[in-house]
C-alpha cells in the first residue's frame, strides 16, 4: 500500500515537475467555433517578427548593401534558387509562395526553440511554435495542393488531367492516391518532427535540467531548419512537377 | 500520446510487484514444505488486496490526471485551420509588396547596371588603343618640330658666326693694311730724311775727307 502510493504520488510529482503538455489547447469561442488560441498568439508573432524585419531591412535599399540588407539579399537568393531549380525557368510567379512557405516554417520552428514563451502563461495550453500544431502544417500542405493544381491547370487547362493515365492509365489509382498521400506527408513530416523535438527537449529538461538537454536543443535547431527546406523544396517540386510538360 | 505515456509509466510499477516476487516461488517449494502454503495462502490473498488496492488507485486516479488525459487532442482540426490559410495568403502578399518584388528588382536592375558597366568598360578599352595612338603620334610630331627647329637653330647660329667671323677677318685685314700702309709711308718718310741727311752727311763727310782748301 505505501509503495503503492509512494510511487503514484512520485508518478504525479514527476507529471507535475516535467510539464509535459500534449496536445493541450488554449480555445477561444469565434462565432460558435472552436479556435487553438495559443497556435493564433504565435503564428502572429512569427508573422510580425517576419514582416517587421523585412519592411526594416529593404526600407531603404542600398546599392552598396547594409549587413542586413545583404542577408536578407542572401535569403532571397536562396529562395529563387530552389524556386528555380525545382520548378524551372517559369519560377518567378511562385517565388512569393514558396518563399514565405520556407520562411513562415523556418521563423516558427525557430521561434520555438528561441523564444522564450513560458514567460507567457495561459490559463490552459502553452505557447509553442505554430508549426507544432496540426491545423498549421494541414493548412499549409493543402495550400501547397491548391497552389499545385492551380499551376498545373493555368498551364495546361483541362490538358493537365490527362497526366493521371500517363505513362499508363493502370496507374490512375496510384495517380490519384498521390493527391492524397502528398499533403498528408507534408504536414505529418512537419508536425511529427516539430512536436517529437519539443518533446524530447521538454522531456530531458525535466529529466536532467542543466547541459545535457543543449545538444539536443541544437539538433532541434538544425532539424527545425531541415524541415522548413524539405517543406518548401517538396512544395517547389510538386509545383514545378505538375507545370512540366510530359509530351 | 499523452494518454499513452501516462497509462505505460502508471503499469510499471505496478505490475512486476505480483508477478515477480510470489508465483515462481510456489511451484518450487510446495512439494518439499508446507509451512510456506500458509505464507501462500497469505500472500494470494495479498495479493488479491494489492490487486483491488491498484485498481481503485487507478479508478481513483487523480482528477487532475484524469482531466487531462481526457482534453489530450493532438489531431483537433477546427477553425484554426482556414484562419492560419488566411493568414499565410496575407503573409504571402504582405512579403512579396515589401521584400520579393522590391528588393528582387532592386536586385535585378542592379545586375543589370553592373553588366552595362563591364560592357561599356570593354568598350572604352579601344577608346584608350585609340587615345594612346593618338598620344604617340602627337609625342612623334613633337619629337619631329623639336629637331626641326633644332636644326633650324643650328644652320641660323653657324651663319651668324660666319658672318661674324668674316666681319672680323675684314676688319683685321683693313687694320692690317692700314698698319702695313702706315708702316709703308714711315719708311718712305724715314727714307726721304735719311736721303737728306745723307746728303749733309755725305757733304760733311766730303769736307772732313777731302781737306778744305
Amino acid at each position: 500500500m505505501n509503495v503503492l502510493s509512494c510511487s503514484m504520488n512520485t508518478l504525479r510529482g514527476l507529471y507535475d515537475i516535467s510539464g509535459v503538455e500534449v496536445g493541450q489547447h488554449f480555445y477561444w469561442q469565434i462565432g460558435g467555433f472552436q479556435v487553438h488560441a495559443q497556435v493564433l498568439i504565435t503564428s502572429w508573432v512569427v508573422i510580425a517578427i517576419l514582416l517587421g524585419s523585412a519592411f526594416i531591412a529593404v526600407r531603404n535599399p542600398q546599392t552598396v548593401p547594409t549587413a542586413t540588407q545583404n542577408f536578407f539579399e542572401y535569403v532571397l537568393e536562396f529562395i529563387r534558387d530552389v524556386s528555380k531549380t525545382q520548378i524551372g525557368e517559369e519560377y518567378g510567379p511562385w517565388v512569393p509562395f514558396i518563399g514565405t512557405l520556407f520562411l513562415f516554417i523556418f521563423v516558427s520552428n525557430w521561434s520555438g526553440a528561441l523564444l522564450p514563451w513560458k514567460i507567457i502563461e495561459l490559463p490552459h495550453g502553452e505557447l509553442a511554435a505554430p508549426t507544432n500544431d496540426i491545423n498549421t502544417t494541414v493548412a499549409l500542405a493543402l495550400l501547397t495542393s491548391i497552389a499545385y493544381f492551380y499551376a498545373g491547370l493555368s498551364k495546361k487547362g483541362l490538358g493537365y488531367f490527362s497526366k493521371y493515365i500517363q505513362p499508363t492509365p493502370i496507374l490512375l489509382p496510384i495517380n490519384i492516391l498521390e493527391d492524397f498521400t502528398k499533403p498528408l506527408s507534408l504536414s505529418f513530416r512537419l508536425f511529427g518532427n516539430i512536436l517529437a523535438d519539443e518533446l524530447v527537449v521538454v522531456v530531458l529538461v525535466s529529466l536532467v535540467p542543466l547541459v545535457v538537454p543543449i545538444p539536443v536543443m541544437f539538433l532541434g535547431l538544425f532539424t527545425s531548419g531541415i524541415q522548413a527546406l524539405i517543406f518548401a523544396t517538396l512544395a517547389a517540386a510538386y509545383i514545378g512537377e505538375s507545370m512540366e510538360g510530359h509530351h | 500520446m499523452a494518454s499513452m505515456i501516462v497509462a505505460s509509466s502508471n503499469a510499471k510499477p505496478l505490475s512486476p510487484l505480483p508477478i515477480t516476487s510470489q508465483s515462481p516461488k510456489p511451484r518450487i517449494q510446495i512439494p518439499q514444505i508446507k509451512i510456506p502454503q500458509k505464507l501462500l495462502k497469505l500472500s494470494s490473498s495479498a495479493l488479491k488486496s494489492l490487486s483491488a488496492v491498484a485498481v481503485t488507485s487507478l479508478a481513483f486516479s487523480p482528477p487532475s490526471l484524469a482531466a487531462e488525459i481526457e482534453k489530450a487532442a493532438l489531431f483537433d482540426f477546427n477553425l484554426t485551420l482556414p484562419i492560419i490559410m488566411v493568414e499565410f495568403l496575407v503573409l504571402m502578399f504582405a512579403l512579396d509588396k515589401i521584400y520579393y518584388s522590391p528588393l528582387g528588382n532592386f536586385m535585378d536592375e542592379r545586375d543589370n547596371a553592373i553588366k552595362e558597366k563591364l560592357n561599356s568598360v570593354k568598350d572604352t578599352s579601344e577608346e584608350v588603343k585609340q587615345l594612346e595612338e593618338q598620344a604617340a603620334a602627337v609625342m612623334r610630331a613633337a619629337r619631329a618640330e623639336i629637331s626641326a627647329a633644332l636644326t633650324k637653330m643650328k644652320k641660323e647660329t653657324q651663319l651668324e658666326v660666319e658672318q661674324k667671323l668674316a666681319v672680323g677677318r675684314k676688319k683685321i685685314e683693313a687694320e692690317l693694311q692700314e698698319a702695313l700702309a702706315n708702316l709703308e709711308r714711315q719708311k718712305e718718310d724715314t727714307i726721304k730724311s735719311l736721303d737728306s741727311q745723307i746728303a749733309a752727311l755725305s757733304e760733311e763727310i766730303v769736307r772732313k775727307v777731302l781737306p778744305v782748301q
